[in-house]
């Protein structure tokens, strides 16, 4: 079996999936609102690059349309099939788990990527591009984030997913509670929270904030890797174990 | 409840094809299957027993999708469990109606087909559902189809790359007659060419029509396996009722009566319904009786022969 024949099948069952589904819509209407917000910025005239990226990029983006994108969309991988027994028709094939876990994973987090990249990088044009050299430093930074935080999200709670059914709770809880609440009082929580990872990656492209808590970008890659990898390790080992459910007759 | 092993069960003097020894699985307190053993070889053979009698644990259990809690389960001479290159000779029609809405009939057993990593796939996925019938909606998505067409693509899906072992979980769900009839016979094809087929069905009929071997599931435990006229015939302490049509029912009836296999007989819609405890003896008494008596046979019928007849027994055991 032509193993990455496997993977880009069910890559491309899987973002039919994901793009048929009517939170995917959702979606896109959330990720327009920050573009319309730096069109409000740039038709106000506004040039302090700082409070914007401060308002838009870290309090929306980061801080929640990233994640939740990323969440939505990598619980949504493998939920959506075990939710409606489909997941059977991957588990009955002669391919390896870890092809499975990888074609979901770059679809989910594909998907996450445009979508935040994209809302990112028109949001950036529109209104960091024409401050100069550091707006387009900043765009790249946040784009970056972008990129590595929705593979981080994606992954993680994708491979959560596997272990149970409310994977999506859980990934809301971890947005809101863990790095929206405990990891602003407790900075030691950086090295646990992908929102740290994203704006740590950010950081090698310009330093905006002048935070001492936040990671630097090579740490944040590091752990943003590690994560990635061992989710995916994880994943694949636990679909190899995999029960369906429902099996009660 | 009995195990009751049938000396007519398939068993091939080769490795079987499926084999369970002593097969259970429990979720937590509750068990689904219990010490459950049997051996399958080439042929259709019927998975039968009520709702929740633990038909598809049994079949997860062979395609791979749940452990044994104790005891083996091989296909093909090895534990499917973990092991995912055993698929290339496994073809599964899962219970649950689900298939990819968005995908056509076509791409979805061609989705199949490559995921076996089929050589020419396309072809297998023209080939898959022409004998499943469906080369008329193959470019319709599947979410348009009818429940029937959809265990039709599934089917095809299942069988797309020419299993050795097909299992089926209640494959004839929402096929009108005729596909159901369509669809045994292709069975039966798949089964004369030396595959192994274990369907299951709470419906008797079914059963009935394409396998001649059943294994009957109640409660979690093998209720019987074999053929399922010689359950029957094993079930001794069960009434069997006898439809006889001769030429003298009045006398054939008197002289009957003295014998102790019968214990009831009943002159009715022109003909004689005898019940007897001892199917074998009742059929070597009707010959000397009816001779003795001077009356000839006209028809000799098992009134409830029917699987129906034989679930109902064992379920109420």
């Amino acid at each position: 079996m032509n193993t990455v024949a496997a993977v880009r099948d069910i890559a491309g069952v899987t973002l039919r999936q994901l793009l048929g589904r009517r939170r995917t819509v959702l979606l896109v209407l959330l990720s327009v609102v920050p573009i319309l917000l730096a069109a409000a910025f740039r038709a106000a005239g506004e040039t302090d690059i700082q409070r914007f990226t401060r308002i838009v990029f870290d309090g929306l983006y980061v801080a929640i349309l990233l994640p939740l994108v990323a969440v939505l969309f990598g619980t949504g991988a493998f939920g959506a099939e075990i939710e409606d027994g489909t997941i059977v028709y991957l588990l009955a094939k002669p391919i390896p788990r870890a092809a499975v876990v990888i074609a979901k994973a770059l679809s989910a987090a594909g998907v996450a990527i445009v979508l935040t990249v994209a809302s990112a990088g028109l949001a950036g044009v529109i209104e960091l591009l024409p401050a100069g050299p550091d707006g387009q430093a900043a765009t790249l930074g946040y784009i970056a984030a972008m990129a590595v935080g929705s593979v981080c999200y994606a992954t993680l709670f994708l491979a959560l997913s596997l272990f149970t059914r409310r994977a999506l709770v859980i990934g809301i809880g971890y947005m809101l509670v863990w790095e929206g609440g405990l990891s602003s009082l407790l900075p030691g929580i950086a090295n646990l929270s992908i929102r740290q990872y994203s704006l740590g990656v950010a950081d090698a492209f310009i330093q905006l904030h002048k935070d001492p808590a936040r990671l630097t970008p090579g740490t944040a890659m590091t752990l943003a890797v590690i994560l990635v990898v061992v989710a995916m390790v994880v994943a694949s080992w636990r679909l190899m174990r995999f029960e369906l459910p429902g099996s009660s007759d | 409840m009995t195990v009751q092993n049938v000396e007519s069960m398939p068993g091939p003097a080769a490795a079987p094809a499926i084999e369970l020894v002593n097969a259970a699985r429990w979720y937590g307190n509750v068990v689904a299957v219990n010490d459950v053993s049997f051996a399958l070889g080439p042929g259709v053979t019927g998975l039968l027993g009520p709702n929740g009698a633990g038909k598809t644990t049994l079949l997860h259990m062979l395609a791979g999708f749940l452990a044994p809690s104790a005891g083996t389960v091989h296909v093909l001479g090895r534990s499917p469990h973990r092991d995912p290159s055993v698929y290339r000779q496994i073809g599964l029609v899962p219970e649950r109606e689900a298939v990819y809405p968005f995908l056509t009939g076509f791409e979805y057993v061609r989705f199949n087909a490559r995921l076996q990593g089929m050589a020419d796939a396309d072809a297998a996925s023209r080939r898959a559902i022409s004998l499943v019938g469906l080369d008329d909606a193959a470019d319709r998505a599947i979410g348009t189809y009818s429940k029937g067409m959809r265990q039709r693509a599934k089917v095809a899906g299942a069988l797309v790359h020419d299993p050795q072992v097909l299992l089926l979980d209640e494959p004839f769900n929402g096929m009108d007659p005729r596909q159901r009839l369509a669809m045994m016979d292709l069975l039966g094809q798949m089964a004369e060419a030396g595959r192994t087929i274990l369907f299951s069905s709470h419906i008797l009929e079914e059963v009935e029509r394409i396998g001649t071997e059943i294994l009957v599931m109640v409660s979690g435990r093998l209720a019987a396996s074999g053929d399922f006229r010689a359950i029957r015939a094993l079930m001794t302490d069960r009434p069997h009722t006898i439809k006889i049509r001769s030429s003298d029912d009045r006398r054939l009836a008197t002289a009957l009566m003295a014998d102790p296999a019968v214990f009831a007989v009943e002159l009715k819609d022109g003909s004689l319904a005898v019940q007897t405890a001892h199917l074998s003896t009742f059929r070597r008494l009707i010959a000397g009786a009816s001779r003795a008596a001077g009356v000839r046979l006209v028809e000799v019928v098992s009134a409830d022969e029917s699987l129906e007849s034989v679930f109902d027994y064992l379920v109420r055991r």
